[in-house]
């Protein structure tokens, strides 16, 4: 057992086997089983002792601050000031190809956005319809929204929420985990064009991704119309098309500017933009929504 | 959007006025007999006992477990039989719920407080 909790911490084995310590450790897996099993030769048992010694040192080092689910694990590759600190106003980082690398975990720095996506847009351009749907929604405190309900927030709502989303920057595709409802989105990088008929419209929709200077310019459409734009009730209809330009200002600070374009519900394309900070040090935690009392409790007015 | 509208937004995947009724605020003090620690929000239940005697049984919503662990909360701070003060707004239906504003112990120690600063994650 505790052998394996060394190997698991990785890394020691070939330190060990460097030294001339006699360990023979094989790992074997049987079938679809997810038992792993270790077993071990010793030959010399006074240098065992002193592995076990240093085994349970280990242990005892490295598992103390893991009892908080990784919420404090310090992440790799972040630069530092010289007490430790992460340095958020270090430079942008950059991928081989000289593009910002977005990756890491990010949360928007205000709610204000969640409320009210228009909240520093000035008037919105609706078209009479949605204008109406939007007061109606208004006047009943959004006690409507389709969130209260667990369903998924939509873009570009996912920008605005209070808890955090991880990015991916991969070759070809640029991935992005919402904590909030265990949401995903894949943006293609890899040269596909948006579709342009949607038969399967997704709450979060069919998205592309292309860089424009240090802008990745991600573009957005086939959603459903399920979702509010936001806790107020900006409505749009399956013609929205959104653009997000994410811009990543400094290692620790990142714009998302988005603009919302959907002709049935707008007359003109408007938008905002939305500050994010990075999270350094932690790692999105589960959020099912799985235990939701409220919506037997709003009422409205 | 006013402020205490700004702060409330954070701790909900809701509207809060729709749920609460803020001008109605109520202060309860009793034994807490139940922590339910789920997403999307985090319930405290507790019995009340009045003047008279009774005992009533309220349920205290707070934020999301994920936003109490952010800020340094575990599901064990606290525990049945512990004697707290909840501080919020009732429901508007009427039910024994309320939103929680702040919780605290005999001593006045806060607990379970999440981003009432108004603060997102840092």
């Amino acid at each position: 057992m505790i052998l394996q909790l060394v190997d698991r911490i990785g890394g020691l084995k070939p330190w060990l086997n460097g030294r001339g310590l006699p360990l023979k450790n094989e790992i074997s897996r049987q079938g679809n089983s997810t038992y792993t099993c270790v077993r071990i030769t010793v030959y010399h048992s006074a240098q065992f002792m002193k592995f076990l010694l240093l085994g349970f040192l280990v242990i005892i080092l490295i598992s103390s601050p893991s009892f908080a689910q990784w919420l404090d694990f310090r992440t790799a590759g972040i630069p530092r000031t010289p007490d430790g600190k992460p340095n958020l106003t270090a430079p942008t980082p950059r991928m081989a190809d000289g593009k910002p690398d977005l990756t890491g975990i990010w949360v928007a720095d205000t709610s204000k956005y969640l409320g009210n996506l228009a909240a520093d847009s000035g008037p919105v351009p609706f078209q009479p319809w949605a204008e109406k749907v939007y007061e109606e929604r208004r006047a009943n405190l959004g006690k409507d929204d389709p969130e209260a309900r667990c369903m998924p927030q939509g873009v570009p709502k996912v920008n605005t929420l209070p808890y955090p989303f991880k990015i991916f920057q991969l070759p070809g595709e640029t991935v992005i985990l919402y904590e909030m409802f265990y949401l995903y989105r894949q943006i293609f990088t890899d040269g596909r064009q948006l579709p342009t008929e949607f038969v399967n419209p997704s709450w979060m929709g069919y998205s592309v991704g292309k860089w424009d200077d240090d802008d990745f310019v991600v573009e957005t459409a086939g959603m459903n119309e399920q979702f509010w734009m936001d806790t107020n009730g900006h409505p749009h209809t399956d013609q929205l098309r959104v653009t997000e330009r994410f811009k990543r200002k400094d290692f620790g600070h990142m714009e998302v500017e988005v603009t919302i374009d959907d002709p049935k519900a707008y007359t003109k394309p408007w938008m905002a933009t939305i500050k994010q900070h990075l999270l350094p040090d932690t790692e999105l935690l589960e959020f099912v929504c799985e235990k939701n009392l409220d919506p037997a409790h709003l009422v409205g007015k | 959007m006013n402020i205490a509208s700004l702060i409330l937004v954070l701790l909900f995947h809701h509207s809060f006025a729709a749920e609460f009724d803020s001008s109605k605020p109520v202060e309860l003090k009793g034994t807490v007999t139940r922590i339910d620690w789920v997403n999307p929000h985090a319930w405290i239940y507790l019995d009340v006992k009045d003047d008279a005697g009774k005992v009533t049984s309220w349920g205290c919503e707070l934020g999301s477990p994920n936003l109490l662990m952010r800020n340094g909360w575990r599901r064990d701070s606290l525990k049945a039989g512990d004697i707290v003060v909840v501080s919020g707004s009732q429901a508007k239906d009427g039910s024994k719920i309320a939103n929680a504003r702040t919780v605290r112990l005999g001593d006045g120690t806060r607990v379970f407080n999440a981003g009432s600063s108004g603060d997102a994650p840092r």
